[in-house]
C-alpha cells in the first residue's frame, strides 16, 4: 500500500490523541486540585468512580458514551436541541471517547503529583499574600508538572491506541473518524495483511517518536532545574 | 496598647490520640519568646496566628485588628493577615532563585515573573545574599537558607514576624552567630517578632517577653522560670 | 512498589497468554452475528436433548470468524452468512466440504428509524433526510456486501459515500438505527425483527445472489461426530422450527 494511505489516519490519530490529551489533562488537573491533598473516604470514592473508564472494557465505555452522547442521550439530546451539534460519527466524538478513556490516567498522576508537593510550601505562599489560585499556579503546579506531564504522556499513549470506545461512538469512517487503530482492525478483518502491517509500522514509529521526544523534554528540564 | 492578643482553643485528633490546645497570652514587646518542650503546641499556636490553622473557638488580634473571632465569625485569610512566617525548615520555593523567592510576595498574579525591584535587591543585600541572587535554595547552606526565608518574609513588610524554631535546623556553632544576626535584622526592619523555641539558650539571647507553654497550655511565669532554671 | 508492579505485569501476561480452552464435551460454534438469537436458542435446545454436551457460541461478522479459524481458533462448526465466505473457507481447506449445507435463507431489508421518513426506493436516500446510513463494512461483513451490490446496481453506492457509516457487523448497523444515530441501515429481515419497536422495515432490498446461510464442520475439529450431530440438529425439524420462528426462511 502507498504511504499516503497511512497519512490520513495518522494525522487524524495525532489530532484526536493530542486534543484528547489536552482535554483529559485540563479536566484531570482541575479534578485533582478539587479533590485536594487530604485523603478522606468520600474523596477516595469519588476518585475510584472517576477511574472506572480505565477499568471498564472499552466497548462498554463506548456503549455508555453512545447512550449519553447519542441523539437520545440526555447530553446528546441537549447538544442537538440547543446547538445543533451531533458528536456521533464525528472526529470530535472520537476525541471525547479517547479523552474519557485517558482521563483517569491524568487524574491519578496529577493528584499524586500535587500531594507530593510539600504542604508547607503552599502555606508559605499563603503567608506571603498569595491567593489559592496564585498558590496553585506559582507553587503547586511548577513543582508538580513533571508528574502531571508523565500522566499526560500515558494519556496520549492510551488515546492513540483507543479502539473500542471510539469505534462505538465515532464509527470507523475512512478519512473522517478512522484512526490508525481502527484502520488496522479494519484491514485485519478484511484480510488485507499488507495494509495492516504497514499501518502497524506507521503507528509504532509514531508512538516511539512521540515517547522519545517526551523523554528528551523531561530530561532537559530536569537538568535545568537541578543545576 | 497590646500588640498581639491570643485566646484560642483547638482540639486536634490524630491517630486516635487527642490533643487539646488552649492558649491565652498577650504581648506588646518587640520580641516575644514562646518557650516549651516539643509537642507542647507552640507550632500549632503560630499556625493559628498566621491563619494556617483554624481554631475551634477564641480570638486573635494584632495591633487592635481582629484576625480571628469565632463569636463574630471573623476569620481573616492567611494572605491578608500581614504576618510574616519563617518556617522551621524554611519552606523556600525550590523552583525559584533566591531573588525570585524574596520577591514572591511582592507581586500578584499567576506567573513567577523575573522582574526584581530595587527594594528586593536592597533586602537581599542587607542579608548578605547578593552573591547568591540567582542561586537556587538547594545550593545554599542552612544559614544562607534561613536568611533567604527571613528576607522573603520581610519583603512583604509584615506587621508581625513569626519564627518557628529558627535555629533547630542548624548546628550549635552557627546558632550563636545567626541569633545575633537575626535579632539585628529584625530590629533594623522594626518589625515585632514572635519566636518559638525549645532551646533555653534562645530564651536568654532573645530576651523580651516570655510565654511558657506546656501540654497545650500557657503556664504561669514563675513555674516556667523555675522550670527554665532547672533545664 | 516495583515488586507489586512486577507481579501485576506477570499475572497480566499469564492471563493474556492463557489459551482459550474448551473442555472435551464443549462444542465451539462460530456463527454469523445475524444468527445470534436463533442459535442461542438452538444451542439451548440441543443441550437439553444431549445432556452433558455444552455448546459454546461465538458470534461475529462472518469474515471475522473465518479469520479466527484461519489463525487456529478452536471452532468445531462454522455457520456463515453468505456463500462467498464459506467458499473461501473451503478453498483454504478450513472446512470439511462434505458436511457443508445451506440451512437457512434470509432477505436483506432497508430499515429506518421510527422518526425517519420512509424511502420508496434506494434512490430516495438523500443526504438531507438520511445523513447517516449504517452498513456492515463490505470488506468484512456479508450483509454489507449484499447491500453494496444492491446499491451499486441502483447507481447509489458512489453517491452515498459521505453518508455511509461502515459497521463491524450487521448487528451494529441495527443498533445504530435503533438508537437513532443512523437514520437508515441495511440489515437482514431477521435482525430487523429483533428490534421491531425501534426500527421500521422500509423495503426489501433485491439482491442478485440469494442470502443463504451455509454451515460446515471445520477441518480442525477434534470432535467431528459431535460437530456433525449439531449440524444435523440445526437441519432437523426442531432446528428449522426455531429458525423460522426468528424469521429465517428455508434455504
Amino acid at each position: 500500500m502507498m504511504l499516503s494511505e497511512a497519512i490520513v489516519p495518522l494525522l487524524l490519530t495525532l489530532k484526536v490523541a493530542t486534543l484528547a490529551t489536552v482535554f483529559a489533562s485540563i479536566v484531570g488537573i482541575a479534578v485533582a486540585k478539587f479533590l485536594g491533598r487530604r485523603r478522606t473516604f468520600a474523596r477516595d470514592v469519588v476518585e475510584s468512580l472517576l477511574t472506572l473508564p480505565l477499568v471498564l472494557p472499552p466497548t462498554v465505555l463506548g456503549y455508555y458514551l453512545l447512550v449519553v452522547l447519542g441523539h437520545n442521550g440526555f447530553f446528546g439530546a441537549w447538544l442537538m436541541r440547543d446547538f445543533g451539534i451531533s458528536l456521533i460519527f464525528t472526529w470530535q466524538g472520537a476525541v471525547i471517547a479517547a479523552a474519557v478513556a485517558a482521563f483517569p490516567l491524568t487524574l491519578r498522576a496529577a493528584r499524586a503529583a500535587f500531594s507530593d508537593v510539600d504542604a508547607q510550601l503552599e502555606n508559605a505562599a499563603r503567608t506571603l499574600g498569595a491567593s489559592e489560585s496564585e498558590v496553585f499556579f506559582r507553587v503547586t503546579f511548577p513543582l508538580a508538572w513533571r508528574g502531571v506531564l508523565a500522566g499526560a504522556l500515558l494519556a496520549f499513549a492510551r488515546a492513540m491506541g483507543e479502539f473500542g470506545a471510539t469505534l462505538m461512538v465515532a464509527g470507523s469512517l475512512p478519512g473522517r473518524t478512522q484512526t490508525l487503530s481502527l484502520a488496522i482492525y479494519d484491514a485485519v478483518m478484511a484480510g488485507d495483511d499488507a495494509r495492516a502491517n504497514a499501518l502497524v509500522i506507521v503507528s509504532l514509529v509514531t508512538a516511539v517518536v512521540v515517547l522519545l521526544i517526551a523523554a528528551r523534554l523531561l530530561q532537559r528540564t530536569q537538568r535545568m532545574t537541578l543545576t | 496598647m497590646t500588640r498581639i492578643a491570643v485566646a484560642i482553643d483547638k482540639r486536634i485528633r490524630a491517630d486516635r490520640r487527642e490533643f487539646q490546645l488552649s492558649i491565652q497570652f498577650e504581648s506588646d514587646a518587640d520580641v516575644t519568646v514562646m518557650y516549651g518542650p516539643s509537642g507542647a503546641g507552640k507550632t500549632l499556636t503560630l499556625q493559628a496566628i498566621a491563619g494556617l490553622l483554624r481554631p475551634d473557638s477564641g480570638h486573635i488580634a494584632l495591633n487592635e485588628r481582629t484576625l480571628f473571632d469565632s463569636a463574630k465569625s471573623i476569620d481573616v485569610p492567611a494572605r491578608k493577615r500581614d504576618i510574616g512566617f519563617v518556617f522551621q525548615e524554611y519552606a523556600l520555593f525550590p523552583h525559584l532563585t533566591v531573588l525570585q523567592n524574596v520577591a514572591f510576595g511582592r507581586r500578584r498574579g499567576w506567573w513567577n515573573r523575573n522582574a526584581i525591584d530595587e527594594e528586593v535587591r536592597a533586602i537581599v543585600a542587607r542579608m548578605h545574599l547578593e552573591r547568591f541572587g540567582d542561586a537556587f535554595p538547594l545550593e545554599l547552606s542552612g544559614g544562607q537558607q534561613q536568611r533567604v526565608a527571613l528576607a522573603r518574609a520581610l519583603a512583604c513588610k509584615p506587621h508581625l514576624l513569626l519564627l518557628d524554631e529558627p535555629f533547630s535546623a542548624l548546628d550549635t556553632e552557627l546558632r550563636g552567630q545567626l541569633r545575633t544576626e537575626l535579632i539585628q535584622a529584625a530590629r533594623d526592619a522594626a518589625i515585632p517578632m514572635l519566636v518559638i523555641t525549645h532551646d533555653s539558650d534562645d530564651v536568654a539571647a532573645f530576651g523580651g517577653k516570655l510565654v511558657n507553654v506546656e501540654n497545650g497550655r500557657v503556664i504561669p511565669p514563675n513555674i516556667g522560670a523555675t522550670h527554665f532554671q532547672t533545664t | 512498589m516495583h515488586r507489586i508492579a512486577r507481579s501485576i505485569v506477570i499475572s497480566a501476561m499469564i492471563l493474556a497468554a492463557a489459551p482459550f480452552h474448551a473442555s472435551a464435551a464443549d462444542l465451539v460454534v462460530s456463527a454469523a452475528a445475524s444468527l445470534s438469537n436463533a442459535f442461542a436458542e438452538i444451542g439451548k435446545a440441543y443441550e437439553v436433548k444431549h445432556p452433558g454436551d455444552k455448546i459454546v457460541l461465538n458470534f461475529a461478522a462472518s469474515d471475522v470468524l473465518l479469520k479466527q479459524i484461519e489463525q487456529g481458533a478452536p471452532a468445531d462448526v462454522f455457520a456463515s452468512a453468505d456463500e462467498a465466505t464459506m467458499d473461501r473457507a473451503a478453498q483454504s481447506n478450513l472446512v470439511d466440504t462434505l458436511t457443508r449445507k445451506d440451512f437457512a435463507g434470509n432477505t436483506l431489508v432497508l430499515i429506518v428509524g421510527l422518526s425517519a421518513k420512509s424511502p420508496n426506493s434506494l434512490n430516495d436516500l438523500s443526504a438531507a433526510d438520511y445523513p447517516h446510513i449504517a452498513i456492515g463494512n463490505p470488506d468484512s461483513v456479508p450483509a454489507g456486501r449484499y447491500a453494496k451490490e444492491a446499491l451499486t446496481s441502483a447507481d447509489g453506492w458512489e453517491k452515498l459515500q459521505s453518508q455511509i457509516v461502515p459497521t463491524q457487523n450487521v448487528r451494529q448497523a441495527l443498533d445504530y438505527v435503533a438508537r437513532d444515530e443512523a437514520q437508515a441501515g441495511f440489515v437482514y429481515a431477521t435482525d430487523a425483527q429483533t428490534q421491531k419497536d425501534k426500527v421500521r422495515v422500509a423495503m426489501t432490498v433485491p439482491t442478485s445472489t440469494q442470502v443463504r446461510y451455509p454451515i460446515a464442520v471445520t477441518r480442525a475439529s477434534k470432535q467431528v461426530d459431535l460437530a456433525k450431530g449439531f449440524v444435523d440438529y440445526v437441519e432437523s425439524a426442531d432446528g428449522r422450527a426455531i429458525l423460522s420462528r426468528y424469521g429465517f426462511s428455508a434455504p
